[in-house]
């Protein structure tokens, strides 16, 4: 097609479309929205047994602090990297707290490597912190992928990262709120490693039907 | 420094919100923008505002508008693929498939920031995406050789194959002098002098001789089509 006949059927075809809000105030929104979840999911599993003592401890405080911090600005990160004229320098905004929150889940695994008594993670005690953890996340993920939609032509990986980030530490501190089992591992593993396995289908499976493609032409 | 010492000077005049924010606006895409600002600040600047305010009255429905828009920026970002491509058909595929990601998201342009840094990085994302794709096929290509012209050439067409034999067998038909006549003339190239110096007759009989071959041809040809 010439451009200039483009260009003509694309300007016939301009309905008005509503402009996006600007992105710190679509954060805050899906922040808010993921508060109420996290709210209710609390409310209905009940606060984890002395939540405030453990709060006392300054490894659970910043654990806590930074993963929240960390899921806000993700948010906030993966908002404004998904429009076209935003730096990408965003992406960074979140990792000093990000730092923070992985030092301490470093320091929670290597505490608790040597007494691990047996039986102490069973299969049930697993499972339901899965089940807990994409009924939290599910959610959140879906109404992020809903809104970043239109980001699929222009950063699609950097944001899927960023947001998945984003989930992982909201769902992260929620659950450290309501779950008696530190389950922030198993969150970004879910989070991130689906987020990961999404790309690498995407690239195994794009280059798998180009290799079909060169086959079939010759 | 260019850049300060130009747009400085004039950041008390009317335009004022429009120079700061290309001057402090932030972003890989930004950079490309003032170097152009830096080199026609005054063009640069309101031209961007003009587009600015085409874009938003797009986003609104405007089709006169947008049409003016797309006309406007598409010389320019011809301009800016052709930093990464250089091929003209892709050139133009970039520039299109910018044209289209600008449309299915126009709804993300904010009127009150600056127009050229969301084009020029909605123009970025796709160029790159058009080389690596460029790359991708160019593994799977193999340019084509005069040899590969060749064997086409031949095998494609097994009508004009025929074609040819059939003309030999009807010149073969004509009479001695007319077969000479054609096959020295015109099928061998030579002038008339030539192939009266290789035959020993003259120029006037070779004349007479390829005009009857040739009207003969066309009965014998002809005929043919016709049974």
């Amino acid at each position: 097609m010439d451009t200039s006949d483009l260009l003509l059927s694309l300007a016939t075809n301009v309905p008005p479309v509503k402009r996006l809000r600007p992105p710190m105030l679509r954060a805050l929104g899906w922040l808010l929205l993921a508060a109420a979840i996290m709210g209710l999911m609390t409310l209905s599993h009940g606060v984890r047994p002395q939540f405030a003592e453990h709060m006392r401890d300054p490894v659970f405080a910043i654990n806590m602090v930074s993963s929240l911090l960390t899921g806000i600005l993700a948010t906030v990160a993966t908002f404004f990297v998904s429009l076209p004229d935003r730096s990408r320098r965003w992406l960074l905004l979140p990792a000093p707290p990000l730092i923070a929150w992985l030092s301490t889940i470093g320091y929670q695994c290597f505490a608790g490597w040597v007494p691990v008594p047996p039986g102490a993670i069973t299969v049930e005690g697993a499972s339901s912190c899965l089940a807990t953890l994409v009924l939290t996340s599910l959610p959140l993920s879906l109404l992020m992928l809903v809104m970043l939609r239109y980001t699929a032509t222009l950063r699609p990986t950097s944001i899927v990262l960023m947001g998945s980030l984003a989930v992982s530490a909201i769902t992260a501190t929620a659950l450290s709120m309501f779950h008696p089992l530190d389950a922030t591992a198993m969150i970004l593993g879910w989070n991130l490693g689906t987020a990961v396995l999404f790309l690498g289908i995407a690239a195994i499976f794009g280059r798998r039907l180009s290799n079909t493609a060169r086959a079939k032409e010759r | 420094m260019a850049r300060s010492l130009l747009l400085l000077p004039e950041a008390g005049t009317m335009q004022d919100d429009a120079r700061l924010t290309l001057v402090t606006s932030d972003g890989e895409a930004i950079r490309g923008k003032a170097k152009a600002a830096s080199r026609e600040p005054e063009v640069g600047v309101s031209r961007d505002l003009d587009w600015s305010i085409l874009m938003a009255h797009a986003q609104e429905g405007n089709s006169t508008a947008y049409l003016r828009l797309l006309r406007e920026i598409t010389p320019y970002l011809r301009s800016l693929v052709r930093r990464w491509i250089k091929d003209a058909w892709d050139i133009e595929d970039a520039v299109q498939d910018i044209l289209l990601t600008l449309h299915s998201i126009r709804h993300t342009y904010d009127p009150s920031r600056p127009f050229g840094p969301w084009l020029v990085g909605i123009a970025n994302r796709r160029a790159i995406d058009k080389l690596r794709r460029r790359g991708r096929q160019a593994l799977r290509e193999t340019p084509l050789t005069a040899e590969h012209e060749a064997t086409i050439a031949a095998a494609g067409n097994s009508d004009d194959a025929l074609e040819k034999q059939h003309l030999e067998k009807v010149i073969n038909d004509l009479p001695p002098i007319q077969r000479t006549a054609v096959d020295l003339l015109k099928l061998k190239e030579m002038s008339l002098k030539e192939a009266s110096d290789a035959t020993g007759l003259s120029v006037a009989s070779l004349k007479m001789a390829t005009h009857r071959a040739l009207r003969n041809l066309r009965n014998l040809l002809s005929d043919r089509r016709d049974s």
